[in-house]
């Protein structure tokens, strides 16, 4: 356990040694969130019910989002594929602790330290809007939280999937772009999914993309009911699953080839 | 002077095509980025068309002059970028002291760091997207006349000048901190606001947008003269902005560059 403290500490520690970029980066997050909250100020200024949300829900839909943003679709494994490419994880290869349990202490100390600043953040534009936030009763509230676990799980399993390109090309920025855009798209802060046409929302819900923060709102909004949840559990497991079984054949193979050049 | 701009068009054509080369090498990245890039955009539009037949105004904005503004938005956005691409990789080429051999040359050294590496994704999309985007604003309710797409346009090479000035700032900085990616970024963030006509933000930040950096010229006042509305701030104050910006920031790069130490090399 200390060894895993210990990593934690440090990982939390070069977390914040580019200040002014972390500074930059939460400042434009912050921006996002401002410029979403206002566009809908502004467009809930002629009615308050539009799209199935009222004023509030929608509010608290772009301060959960930019909350779920920080949480779930924030990581620290973006230069992951790079790494591998570059050998870099031959020294994590030599550490006596496994690799996805060195990546998962990585994570658990940027998320922390984003949700830090993602709750500064939401508090000074809570007092520049003086919203009417909504919030969940006990029991969705617990669910809200598992569910947040389950797509921060799913997300880490989606970086480490990219990662794994790393050992057959240094060409990842491709996917990695449509990736970002699909998940920008399906869990964005300025607009939920379920405005969207229906069409495109059927085509979203065959993929993951819709659990990376989107049902999770949907959640604390209050907006399933019983059966909805119960389905929408087990095809966010359903996910996990298949991808983490695809993620632990693709990175036993690449192990397999990885020769760690240039290290 | 005229054979010195044949000189840079010669150099600025052979970076281009050196662009298209590698673009062709990395055949499927570079779809995907163009794939994700039209996706973004066509999103864009279904969220606006959406707007659109569920309100009547926006902040005193026809819903149809709201798509307006972002098709204008990504018109000068995209050409930006496919321009000033360079810039992105300015950083790196600080700190591995590779800046050094652009200082040799015997061009401006801005006009490789800016013109450097142009984009060809944002090229090819800037052609189908420019398309729909006059499709689309010949289907909506607006007003246009051959004057104002005639101002329209001045104002959008005054908007390219104001970005030229923006990314000269960014790369300054950059040759003092060697860090350029989070101002980039930040410059991105800000232009995206300009989505949405700058009038839409409180007093302060609106401000902000026009006179420190000069989003709301750049975006929403071409945006609005090509529709025929008021301007937010005067033709000729744009104008004035656009060349005054550049100015400003030329001063700034040369006390910038008078601080380049080469340390890297």
């Amino acid at each position: 356990m200390k060894k895993y403290l210990r990593i934690l500490s440090l990982s939390w520690q070069k977390g914040l040694v580019y200040r002014a970029d972390i500074a930059l980066w939460r400042f434009r997050q912050f921006l996002n969130s401002l410029m979403s909250l206002t566009v809908w100020n502004v467009i809930f200024a002629q009615g308050n019910d539009l799209f199935g949300y009222s004023k509030d829900q929608m509010i608290t839909y772009i301060f959960i989002a930019a909350f779920l943003q920080g949480m779930i679709l924030a990581t620290s494994l973006h230069g992951l594929a790079s790494r591998v490419y570059s050998g870099e994880i031959s020294f994590l290869l030599l550490k006596p602790i496994t690799l996805f349990s060195y990546f998962s202490t990585e994570e658990i100390a940027d998320k922390i330290k984003n949700v830090f600043f993602v709750i500064i953040e939401s508090l000074v534009l809570f007092f520049l809007f003086k919203p009417v936030l909504i919030f969940p009763e006990g029991g969705q509230l617990i669910l809200f939280i598992i569910w947040t676990m389950g797509g921060v799980i799913l997300n880490f399993i989606f970086s480490l999937l990219f990662g794994t390109l790393g050992f057959w090309s240094p060409e990842t920025w491709g996917p990695k772009f449509l990736f970002f855009i699909f998940a920008d798209f399906s869990a964005g802060k300025l607009f939920p999914l379920d405005i969207m046409p229906e069409i495109i929302q059927n085509m979203l819900f065959l993929t993951p993309f819709p659990y990376l923060s989107f049902m999770q709102t949907q959640m604390f909004l209050g907006k399933l009911d019983m059966t909805q949840t119960l389905h929408h559990s087990i095809v966010l497991l359903s996910w996990i699953g298949i991808l983490s079984f695809i993620n632990h054949l693709l990175w036993k193979k690449g192990l397999r080839s990885y020769q760690a050049a240039g290290q | 002077m005229q054979i010195r701009f044949k000189v840079y068009w010669r150099v600025w054509k052979q970076v281009a095509i050196n662009a298209l080369q590698i673009a062709f090498v990395n055949r499927a990245t570079n779809a995907l980025f163009l794939t994700g890039k039209t996706i973004r955009f066509l999103v864009m539009l279904v969220f606006l068309f959406l707007i659109k037949n569920n309100i009547r105004t926006f902040a005193g904005y026809t819903s149809d002059q709201v798509v307006v503004f972002f098709l204008v938005f990504n018109f000068i956005d995209s050409t930006t970028q496919a321009l000033l691409r360079g810039v992105y990789s300015f950083g790196e080429q600080v700190r591995s002291g590779e800046f050094d051999f652009l200082l040799i040359k015997p061009l401006n050294p801005l006009f490789r760091i800016l013109s450097g590496q142009p984009d060809i994704d944002d090229i090819i999309f800037l052609i189908p997207a420019t398309i729909v985007s006059g499709y689309l604003i010949s289907t909506l309710d607006i007003s246009l006349s051959i004057s104002n797409v005639l101002l329209f346009l001045l104002l959008c090479i005054n908007s390219l000048l104001i970005a030229i000035a923006l990314h000269i700032l960014i790369v300054s900085i950059a040759i003092i901190t060697t860090q350029v990616d989070g101002l980039v970024w930040l410059y991105r963030d800000l232009t995206g606001m300009g989505k949405f006509p700058i009038s839409i933000y409180a007093d302060l930040l609106r401000f902000a947008l026009f006179f420190i950096i000069p989003v709301g010229f750049m975006l929403t006042v071409p945006a609005q003269v090509l529709m025929g509305i008021k301007p937010s701030i005067q033709i000729a104050g744009t104008l004035l902005v656009g060349v005054g910006s550049l100015g400003v920031s030329l001063i700034i790069w040369k006390k910038c560059l008078e601080r380049y130490t080469s340390a890297s090399s």
